[in-house]
């Protein structure tokens, strides 16, 4: 309109001409979708588009006539004065021609970002402005919505301790390594350029590379995803221990163009399994000697035994020797029971110490008949001092099970010794602990320990594994619990049946060991 | 009445212990017979034979203590000799209260068991003997008229001729004749010998 104005005295056919070209700005000012708006060097809006009405909420017929620093908010808005004049006076420009990110304000007052691009209009005085506004609002939303959920992302990994990476067969080319893989890996952003062979040479730990190696290999074969743990040395010597996932990705040609994994570092949870197991192993050793200090004074018993033979034979021996008509046959046979009683003797310690011995746990085939024999003579002190009888019943040509041969002796002896702790209030009859083994439907080994005690009451049933529970006067109440967890550890079960008459029958069962066949 | 050899019976569950002990007193010449259980040992026909019993006080099965109240519960005299281990000693306590004769732990000075087992076997002597005389004494008084019986027991209870045959309506010569016949069934030395007999037989608790 104020462009109008000022063309008012020209002749009909440039007014033809010149009102041709301005329906055709009229159209293109409509049409965009840009707010655009002409100022003079004032400031004051001479046009208003219909883009600019939906972006500012202001009708043209409000706004034109009013200085453009309405559309503005502080500081932008006791600014602009300064600016024209500035650029009028051939100052440097800051906006025309370049275009910036700036704040604008709505008719009802609130403010929104925007891109603005200004063009200077010439050949007119004074000199116009228009400008080009772009709401940005909803690109600036979902800016901030990456930004934020690289954040989250960030954080995720920085919680989860788990870090990502994108790299590419051909070193260096827009690889990937996430910050949280370059906390785990203790190494500056931006510092980590590495190949495959360095990371196994420099960082993978010796016991692990070759198996590493091996995976990355499959991995690149197309055989598996690599799905691996391992441990790795850092620069400043740390041990550390990880779960690497990754897969290559592949072109259409089955070219390998990039891998992309993660790296999660779950050294934490490694060290407090370790521990863990640590401390179970310390329990099950420390339950081991607790219950030797509790038959130490059978197994005192069971060494005087010998010993006791060994004193008499060779004192009647004497006694032997100095008659007129020395018995030397009887002689000769006292000499060799004194020294089977010494072997007899050596062997209880022996046995005793191979029980309570600090040992790594091993697992290895173990014949169940043997072990329930060896086991004997150590259960036998209890069931002799208890004036119970032990009575063996093992099935003929049983497969060997996988364990380890002490912690199923101690979860045997466990069992055996609560059956004759069961029957010292029984009579004579009664008091015999049958320890048998059979070979079950499902591949098994079944052992079973029956008493003929006072059974259980039903308050003891519920608690019985329970650790700590006990019924007796002098017991951990850990054997039970252990027992069970060695026979869980081991991939069996541990339960218990009423004995037909009376008492109670404890049963484990054992996998037979993989790859042995029967014989 | 003819007089038998002692024995010592052995009973232990332990082959080794009960051999070594077996050889042993077969090195001193004692007859000696071992059992592997307190079982074994009841089974076996011993007719009360004179000896003692050298008995494992832990066996599994019948413990010695049970095999000792089986024999109380029979009357068996036999005296019996406990081996322990160590920490026995509550154990030991209640076979000695049931009449055991002694115990020693293991392992042991062979003179120091040889030595228990002799007074073992000259109690269990003595004992047989003492039963014996009971046994004679008590067939001397039943040879005893009932008249004679009465005048026995007013002597034993310490009362002069005079009293008696006032008490029994009898003339004095007629108890006095009665008294000789007794002294002399009795097989009596003495007044005395003759109280200690009687007293031997019926105290009250015997």
């Amino acid at each position: 309109m104020a462009i109008r104005h000022t063309q008012a005295h020209r002749g009909p056919a440039e007014r033809r001409a010149r009102s041709r070209r301005e329906l055709e700005f009229r159209a293109v000012l409509d049409a965009a979708v840009d707010a655009i708006i002409v100022i003079d060097h004032e400031g004051t809006i001479e046009e208003f588009s219909r883009a600019a009405t939906q972006i500012f909420g202001y009708e043209a017929s409000e706004i034109v006539g009013q200085n453009v620093r309405e559309l503005m908010p502080e500081p932008y808005r006791g600014q602009h004065d300064g600016y024209l004049r500035r650029y009028l006076e051939g100052g440097s420009p800051n906006v025309i021609g370049v275009g910036r990110e700036v704040v604008a304000r709505r008719k009802d007052g609130s403010l929104f970002p925007c891109d603005l691009a200004v063009g200077q209009v010439r050949e007119v005085e004074p000199p116009r402005f228009i400008g080009f506004i772009r709401d940005i609002t909803a690109r600036k939303e979902s800016d901030e919505k990456l930004r934020r959920s690289e954040a989250e992302l960030r954080l995720a990994q920085e919680l989860a301790n788990l870090g990502n990476y994108v790299m590419h067969p051909v070193r260096g080319k827009q690889d990937y390594f996430s910050p949280q893989l370059h906390r785990i890996l203790g190494i500056r952003e931006g510092d980590f350029k590495i190949d495959r062979e360095e990371f196994l040479d420099r960082w993978v730990h010796a016991a692990d590379r070759k198996r590493v190696a091996d995976a990355f290999v499959r991995m690149d074969a197309g055989q598996a995803p690599l799905d691996i743990e391992y441990q790795v040395v850092l620069q400043d010597g740390t041990v550390k221990h990880l779960h690497h996932l990754a897969q290559a990705v592949r072109d259409a040609e089955g070219r390998i163009v990039k891998y992309v994994g993660t790296i999660h570092d779950v050294t934490d949870r490694r060290r407090a399994e370790s521990e863990a197991r640590v401390l179970q192993e310390r329990l099950t050793h420390f339950s081991r000697l607790s219950t030797m200090g509790e038959m130490a004074a059978g197994l005192a018993h069971e060494i005087n035994q010998p010993l006791s033979a060994i004193a008499t034979y060779a004192q009647a021996c004497q006694r032997l020797m100095r008659l007129p008509e020395p018995g030397t046959e009887d002689v000769i046979a006292a000499l060799e029971q004194i020294n089977a009683q010494a072997l007899r003797a050596g062997e209880v310690i022996r046995r005793l110490r191979n029980f309570v011995k600090n040992r790594e746990v091993k697992r290895e085939p173990v014949d169940c008949t043997r072990l329930l024999e060896d086991l004997r003579t150590l259960a036998d002190t209890d069931a002799r001092l208890h004036n119970i009888r032990l009575r063996l019943d093992c099935q003929d040509a049983l497969p060997t099970v996988y364990a380890d041969p002490i912690q199923l002796q101690q979860v045997v002896l466990n069992l055996v010794r609560n059956a004759i702790d069961a029957m010292t209030d029984v009579t004579e009859e009664r008091r015999e602990v049958l320890l048998s083994s059979r070979r079950t439907e499902d591949e098994e080994v079944e052992i079973t320990v029956a008493d003929h005690g006072t059974g259980l009451a039903p308050e003891a049933t519920e608690h019985l594994f329970n650790p700590f529970f006990t019924t007796k006067a002098s017991g951990t109440g850990l054997g039970l619990a252990i027992s069970r967890s060695i026979v869980r550890a081991h991939g069996g079960r541990l339960w218990h049946t009423p004995n037909d008459d009376c008492g109670v029958r404890f049963h484990f069962t054992l996998p037979v060991s993989p790859a042995v066949t029967g014989d | 009445m003819k007089e038998q050899k002692p024995t010592v019976f052995v009973v232990d569950d332990d082959a080794a212990v009960r051999d070594s002990l077996r050889l042993l007193l077969k090195s001193v010449g004692l007859p000696v017979e071992v059992f592997e259980s307190g079982q074994d040992f009841l089974d076996a026909e011993r007719d009360d034979r004179p000896g003692c019993l050298v008995l494992d006080i832990r066996m599994p099965g019948m413990s010695g203590l049970e095999l000792q109240v089986k024999l109380n519960e029979r009357h068996s005299i036999l005296p019996i000799i406990f081996i322990t281990g160590h920490g026995d000693v509550p154990m030991a306590v209640e076979a000695m209260q049931a009449g055991a004769v002694d115990f020693i732990q293991k392992p042991f000075r062979d003179q120091d068991l040889l030595d228990r087992i002799n007074q073992a076997l000259d109690k269990d002597a003595g004992s047989r003997r003492m039963l014996a005389e009971r046994n004679m004494i008590r067939k001397r008084l039943d040879s005893l008229t009932p008249r004679e019986r009465e005048v026995l027991d007013l002597v034993v209870a310490g009362k002069a001729n005079k009293v008696i045959a006032g008490d029994l309506n009898l003339s004095q010569r007629t108890v006095e004749i009665h008294r000789a016949r007794v002294m002399e069934k009795m097989e009596a030395h003495s007044l005395a010998h003759l109280v200690r007999m009687v007293l031997e037989v019926e105290r009250p608790e015997a």
